[in-house]
């Protein structure tokens, strides 16, 4: 009798433990998502959670895709390591292939040109121009902090769901996850061609699903979309982005085929030998 | 016999990485074709034919590379004259074609240390940090068979060692044998060389000319150059030494043989210079504009120039003086928000300009725009040679180089252009006004 009165507490004690843990566990994340965080906050967490390996090594493939639906493919191999040195090798077509970019800290930017076996320093002036026929910028191809650049401000979220919906951006699969609307305005001297971005920010990762990009005239002009968001080893990763072009009526997709981090990439890669190196 | 050896060699090539795994070796290359056709009335046909067949192999082996380079090209039109030449076996005369040895090369990544690298075999090494005219690049000779393509070089066997250390790149150059420059084909020839004057009234019959080679020993044949590298207040910078020769030749003697009262002939004798020269080169950045400049100081051996004349006698004057001279060249870029990008570059001293008398001005400048998701891209290039700054007006020479190129489909690209060329016959390419041409180029990368 004793024994089965024993056994009676004993499951009660678990089915309780069982109840509550979860419960407890839940109360825990929502206080986390119910904790306000100031825009630059949630940009600073963003950045670091796009940041957030020491390193990473990239396969992509770049799909241009006209108005009228042609396509063409680049293939492409990205090194990173931190936020500020990224490289950049073109593996096809062969037109391009054994073109190399490396983007370095303090504007330092450098082109490889293996039709004439050199590398040509290039000036920050190109940074707004098209990467290799895309519609990423040479400066949304380089490793970026927006905290660096960027003054946010938390939008309401509410209303701009709605302006998004009046851009017949209907299918977003960002809208299943609640996100941070935060407005980004270049910071003074800061020269951009967006007059301000208007980025999502996942509330569950910080990681930012989509930006979308303002001439300076206000008006939306290219959208950026995170999709196949994923945890690969400890870090976030978006398997597919896609750049719009609204008034090119142009876009690229960036399809993520394998990515290895914190490999321990030497800050040597990142240098001019190993741009031309194959 | 060479022909053979070369499909020989290469057949036995394709075969060995076929059976050893042909993954391991990458095979890449284009086509390209190149028709010009001349504008002017006294040149108007046909005036180049390129169809050409690059052939690139590039394979990893632990720890080092190997590339090479083989141009397979159709160059020139028949020269067929009486029906044996349709009848002879190579063809050559009914379809002109040749094989260029472009680059061989194998790359040694760790040699001793992981920061020292060894590049040894037929190779480019290009210098400079300026858009294609660069006097710091002086390893390898000048190809100027198409001289409209600027900044074309010969590779050559050489051994290139480079060592890094931190930011900073330290390489030195072995070149043990000497090789000429190509020099351009007839028409554009008068280009690089200064006429011949005579005394009023006599004219030339006929000139030949002879070229002394360097004997092929170290003393006289090898070339060396170092150069440092690295960065400077956020802009690279780089200082670089050479000891070789000026590839291309100069007349050190001629011999003037009288014919007629009136007439006389002229043989030549031409010899490669040596030289030293010391670079510099830079490229940074002020606020958003691109801005280069590179500088050669050239320190020619003197060069003594011997005239004789039969019947009268020999007299001796300097071909090329042991005097300093400095090219140098000057450069800018930015792109517009538009996305027109524009290029400008100053020049002192041309490829072929030497002595410090001798040099002359050019100011290049180029603008490009591409349309319709960069399907297409309008380049205008433009150039002015200033031969005298105080009388401009007669020594001047203009170029305009208008080129669209179309590009429909992935690795192909269709090019449309001109070289519009105008000016005074002083200067050196107001010479060659008279070779406007228009051209269509085709390019498919595999």
């Amino acid at each position: 009798m004793k024994e089965k009165k024993f056994f009676m507490m004993i499951e009660v004690w678990v089915l309780a433990l069982v109840m509550i843990v979860p419960s407890l566990a839940q109360e825990k994340k929502s206080e986390a998502q119910k904790k306000e965080f100031t825009a630059l906050e949630i940009l600073k967490k963003s950045d670091s959670v796009a940041n957030a390996p020491k390193d990473q090594e990239i396969i992509m493939e770049m799909i241009l895709i006209d108005k009228k639906g042609k396509q063409k493919k680049r293939g492409a191999k990205m090194l990173q390591k931190g936020s500020e040195k990224r490289m950049i090798k073109f593996l096809s077509p062969a037109d391009v292939k054994g073109l190399a970019f490396l983007d370095l800290p303090n504007d330092m930017m450098y082109l490889y040109l293996p039709a004439f076996k050199k590398i040509r320093r290039i000036a920050s002036h190109v940074k707004n121009t098209s990467f290799a026929g895309t519609d990423f910028t040479y400066d949304d191809m380089a490793s970026i902090n927006y905290a660096d650049e960027w003054v946010p401000g938390l939008m309401e979220s509410k209303k701009e769901i709605v302006s998004v919906s009046a851009e017949k951006e209907k299918e977003l699969e960002s809208k299943e996850c609640e996100h941070y609307l935060l407005e980004l305005k270049p910071k003074e001297g800061i020269k951009k061609d967006y007059s301000k971005l208007v980025m999502w920010v996942r509330k569950d990762n910080f990681y930012p699903a989509r930006i979308e990009h303002y001439s300076r005239e206000g008006k939306l002009w290219k959208i950026m979309e995170r999709r196949k968001i994923v945890k690969e080893a400890k870090y976030w990763v978006s398997k597919e982005t896609e750049m719009n072009d609204l008034k090119k009526e142009h876009k690229t997709k960036m399809l993520i085929s394998e990515v290895k981090f914190d490999q321990g990439l030497k800050d040597e890669l990142f240098s001019q030998r190993y741009l031309k190196r194959k | 016999m060479r022909k053979f050896m070369f499909f020989l060699v290469i057949s036995g090539f394709l075969l060995s990485i076929s059976r050893v795994s042909f993954a391991e070796v990458n095979l890449s290359g284009y086509v390209f074709t190149d028709n010009r056709l001349g504008l002017e009335e006294e040149n108007n046909k046909f005036t180049r034919n390129d169809n050409r067949l690059a052939l690139k192999l590039d394979s990893d082996i632990s720890g080092a590379h190997f590339y090479s380079e083989i141009w397979l090209r159709g160059l020139g039109f028949p020269t067929v004259s009486q029906s044996s030449d349709l009848q002879e076996k190579s063809k050559e005369k009914i379809s002109p074609w040749t094989i260029e040895f472009r680059e061989a090369y194998i790359d040694f990544y760790k040699l001793f240390t992981n920061n020292l690298e060894l590049r040894v075999g037929r190779q480019r090494i290009a210098w400079g940090t300026a858009d294609k005219l660069n006097p710091t690049d002086n390893l390898n000779p000048d190809d100027l068979e198409d001289i409209m393509d600027f900044g074309r070089k010969l590779s050559t066997n050489s051994m290139k060692l480079t060592y890094y250390l931190g930011g900073y790149t330290f390489t030195g150059v072995c070149i043990p044998l000497f090789t000429p420059a190509v020099l351009p084909s007839s028409e554009w020839a008068s280009a690089l060389s200064s006429p011949i004057s005579f005394p009023n009234g006599i004219t030339l019959r006929n000139f030949t000319d002879s070229i002394i080679l360097p004997e092929d020993n170290p003393q006289e044949s090898s070339m060396f150059a170092v150069k440092m590298a690295g960065n400077l207040f956020n802009n690279d910078l780089s200082v670089s030494y050479f000891y070789g020769r000026d590839d291309l030749p100069l007349i050190n003697k001629v011999e003037i043989t009288p014919i007629t009262s009136t007439t006389v002939d002229i043989r030549a004798e031409m010899i490669y210079p040596r030289m030293h020269v010391i670079g510099v080169d830079l490229a940074g950045a002020i606020g958003d504009i691109g801005v280069w400049t590179e500088g050669a100081c050239f320190i020619p051996e003197k060069v003594k120039m011997e005239t004789s004349t039969i019947g009268i006698g020999t007299q001796t004057s300097i071909a090329l003086k042991e005097e300093v001279y400095f090219k140098y060249v000057s450069g800018w870029d930015y792109t517009f928000k538009n996305g027109l990008y524009i290029n400008s570059q100053f020049l002192h001293g041309f490829i072929h300009e030497r002595g410090k008398d001798n040099l002359e001005d050019y100011l290049m400048a180029g603008i490009e725009k591409k349309f319709f998701n960069d399907e297409l891209k309008a380049k205008l290039n433009f150039g002015v040679e200033i031969k005298d700054w105080n009388e401009i007006e007669d020594n001047l020479a203009t170029m305009i180089f208008p080129e669209v190129n179309y590009y429909p489909v992935d690795n192909t690209e269709i090019i449309l252009g001109a070289y519009l060329i105008d000016g005074k016959d002083t200067t050196n390419f107001g010479k060659v006004k008279n070779n406007d041409e228009i051209y269509l180029k085709f390019k498919y990368s595999f």
